[in-house]
């Protein structure tokens, strides 16, 4: 009877400790095969419309615009046009870069966080009313890399919620900090993925200096920029370590000269270990204006996207003008420079142990950040009965196929070299190799063939992967081409299909089991862990157990 | 070398040259106190006659020469970046003056971080000297014994080696990975948050407590 009394008490504080138990604790087979008898404990939301992690970790979508910088306005005499987007170009930064920082006044230039001698622009030679001599200092940054001293990544950008690779990119050169503040970690907004796309006139006298502000070697290649092979003083000026010249070492800088002849959408990256720096973030797009009078290029387009300050050339064929900079990432080679501190480890892993032939890549960006954050910065706004030039480059390993949902684009320049007009292929999938740039003419005129009518039309590279982060879904390069109808005020397009809040959350790209919606379907999954007192529940039980299991053991030991 | 100087010659026309168009475009140069900005750099939240409200004068002047640049990475093998002291020790309520001299072709910058933030704006004196410049602030320090951090924000600069402290009086202990002071903070292995860690060990131990005591209580019974 006694025997029959201590197993009833050991069942009982099995069947507490079992109620106690929070659902997620169990096996994911035990709660299937409890779903499949017992059925669900009552009707559940599709996956997918359920937020995957509920509460404080969702993120806004849309920040609201404090600063005023998606409106048009005029800075230092610089039209600069609105932008739709929700997160704007610093208008401020745009109105240097057309004037150039040199010609701006103290406040401008203090707001743009630019420093002084980013862009220089001098004298007008042809005597067409804009500057011919242009000075442009491009410093190297390392976003989301490593610190001895916190185990989160520093000078953070996030290419989607929660997702930071290490990163290096170009950009102009600022003044200041490289945060937005000394309380925080995150990068100010100039210093972000892609490398910015420059923009210089055709004959303009160009002189970009690298000021090497990265403790690795690098250079910049000017690919398909009409450039001597040497400079004046017979200096290398191809930017490609082991044919023309040696690399700029940390706290170094050099110069580049150019005076393209020719105009069109060009490439510029960096030619040291190219296997490795070019995936690592250093390369964008470099543009060469046709020469017009009064033509004031903006010099550089800070996360490319939306051009604010369009040349005279392209306002005078066009309605709008987008760059747009495709690049995949490779997630384990980011990863190095987060996992050690020390540059003799960083530089031997990198140069020398990264096999790129054993590599895959997890990462697949639009303007330098995945979906859904590409709807922050990089939506392709129109309106019905428009023309707008698409610039495109394919910075990244792979191939891209790029298809427009709902119209179909014409192609008019490969490689920056205009392409006949009788000859020209429209077509709704456009297959950009790395390297390659094509100028797409997108035309909104609803004829069943441009354009199907107004609407949220997604535009993604076709090869599946290219819509994943890390391999899961949706992610990657996938934006969207809106009618100014279809948008919000905030500059967030309308939706009709499943909520957002889920993929807004750093959960969903982490494959939080819960987060992915999957899972919720079976039996009672709660929201967070058990709480303090409830685990305290289960550890008194689980010790009264063991306990009784213990003291059974050693009597039975003690008759023996 | 030869390029270096001759590169810092070019900006120095270069600025000669741009100069005066700011001064045109903008009568709003020192609308911050004690901030001063040009191609050269800047000097921010420089400080050379307000006392701190529990100083009741200065107590002693310094005058600090800083070199900054790779060279002086090389004495610690994991840096890249250095200024030429990391450590710097003076009296409270002590002015002080810098002289931040860059040896680099890229900026730098002496930024130093808790000062009272009704004196210096967000509590920083931050000096940054393009390549080949250099800059000249000074400030004053509070009565406390403190350390504090100096760096340079430019990304990874301070992870790469420009970091240091500035010891007012006997200091509050040396910071994490300064070259040649202290070591790298150890990287805890699991992150759990601060109360669920207690609730965890505090569970445990009372399993292990129960589970004795229940083996105490029927011995053998």
């Amino acid at each position: 009877m006694r025997r029959f009394y201590r197993a009833l008490t050991l069942l009982l504080l099995l069947l507490v400790f079992a109620a106690l138990t929070p659902w997620q604790w169990y096996p994911r087979d035990w709660r299937v095969w409890y779903a499949g008898n017992f059925g669900a404990g009552s009707y559940l939301q599709q996956a997918a419309t359920i937020p995957a992690v509920p509460g404080d970790n969702t993120e806004e979508a849309c920040p609201p615009d404090i600063k005023g910088w998606r409106k048009s306005q005029t800075i230092a005499g610089v039209d600069v046009s609105a932008s739709s987007n929700c997160l704007a170009d610093n208008p401020h930064a745009v109105a240097a870069f057309v004037k150039g920082t040199n010609n701006v006044g103290h406040m401008t230039l203090m707001k743009s966080r630019l420093s002084p001698d980013a862009v220089v622009k001098g004298r007008d030679l042809d005597g067409d009313g804009d500057p011919d001599e242009i000075h442009i200092r491009l410093e190297v940054f390392e976003l989301n890399g490593g610190s001895p001293d916190l185990n989160v990544p520093v000078t953070q950008y996030a290419i989607a919620p929660g997702v930071m690779p290490g990163l290096w990119v170009f950009a102009p050169k600022s003044a200041g900090m490289s945060t937005e503040n000394f309380e925080s970690l995150l990068a100010q907004p100039g210093l972000r993925l892609p490398s910015p796309a420059i923009r210089v006139e055709q004959g303009d006298k160009v002189i970009v200096t690298l000021e090497n502000t990265h403790y690795m070697p690098h250079t910049i290649h000017f690919h398909g920029v009409d450039h001597p092979f040497q400079t004046a003083s017979g200096e290398g000026n191809d930017g490609v370590p082991v044919i023309s010249e040696k690399p700029v070492m940390p706290g170094r800088q050099r110069s580049y000269e150019m005076q393209p002849r020719q105009a069109g959408t060009m490439f510029y990256h960096c030619h040291v270990e190219v296997q490795a720096h070019v995936l690592m973030g250093l390369n964008g797009m470099f543009v060469i204006e046709e020469n017009r009078p009064n033509n004031w290029v903006q010099t550089f387009n800070i996360g490319d996207g939306y051009v604010r300050h369009s040349s005279v050339a392209v306002k005078e064929k066009y309605d709008r003008e987008y760059d747009l900079h495709y690049q995949d990432l490779d997630k384990e080679l980011g990863a190095k420079i987060q996992q050690t501190n020390d540059p003799r480890l960083i530089t031997q892993q990198i140069h020398r142990e990264y096999d790129i032939s054993q590599a895959d890549f997890e990462y697949y960006t639009l303007n330098g950040r995945s979906f859904p954050y590409t709807a922050k910065d990089s939506l392709i706004v129109t309106a019905p009965g428009e023309k707008l030039k698409l610039r495109v480059l394919n910075g990244g390993s792979e191939g891209v196929a790029i298809h427009t949902h709902g119209h179909k684009v014409t192609i008019s320049h490969y490689d920056g070299v205009e392409h006949p007009e009788p000859a020209r292929i429209t077509r709704d999938v456009v297959w950009i190799a790395s390297a390659q740039r094509v100028d797409l003419e997108l035309s909104t005129v609803d004829d069943g063939l441009h354009s199907y009518g107004e609407g949220v039309w997604l535009i993604h590279d076709h090869q599946e992967r290219g819509v994943t982060t890390n391999g899961f879904g949706p992610g990657g390069n996938v934006s969207a081409i809106v009618y100014e109808r279809f948008l919000q005020d905030d500059g967030w397009p309308m939706t009709f299909g499943m909520a957002w809040q889920n993929f807004l959350t750093p959960g969903f790209y982490q494959r939080q089991e819960d987060g992915s919606g999957a899972t919720t379907l079976l039996p009672g999954v709660e929201a967070s862990g058990p709480s303090n007192l409830r685990l305290l529940a289960l550890a008194v039980i689980a010790g009264l157990f063991v306990g009784f299991i213990a003291s059974w053991v050693m009597k039975g030991r003690s008759n023996v | 070398m030869f390029r270096a100087r001759f590169h810092r010659l070019l900006l120095l026309v270069a600025l000669l040259i741009a100069l005066p168009s700011y001064g045109a475009s903008d009568h709003q140069h020192h609308h911050m106190p004690g901030m001063v900005m040009d191609a050269t750099g800047m000097v921010m939240g420089g400080n050379s006659d307000r006392l701190p409200e529990d100083c009741k004068a200065i107590s002693a002047e310094y005058e600090f020469t800083v070199l900054a640049g790779t060279a002086y990475a090389e004495p610690y093998a994991a840096s890249t970046f250095g200024f030429d002291r990391h450590e710097w020790r003076v009296e409270p309520c002590s002015r002080i003056t810098i002289n931040f001299s860059n040896e680099d072709d890229v900026r730098h910058q002496w930024m130093l971080h808790g000062l009272p933030k009704y004196l210096y704006d967000r509590g920083m004196f931050h000096m940054e000297a393009s390549g080949g410049f250099s800059q000249t602030g000074t400030f004053i320090v509070p009565s406390d014994n403190k350390t504090y951090l100096v760096h340079c924000d430019i990304a990874q600069h301070m992870e790469k080696g420009m970091k240091a402290q500035l010891i007012v009086g006997s200091g509050s202990g040396d910071l994490w990975s300064i070259p040649g002071v202290s070591a790298d903070f150890q990287r805890g292995a699991v992150v759990l948050d601060g109360e669920k860690k207690y609730w965890l060990l505090f569970s445990v131990l009372m399993t292990a407590i129960l589970c004795f005591m229940t083996i105490k209580k029927f011995p053998g019974d």
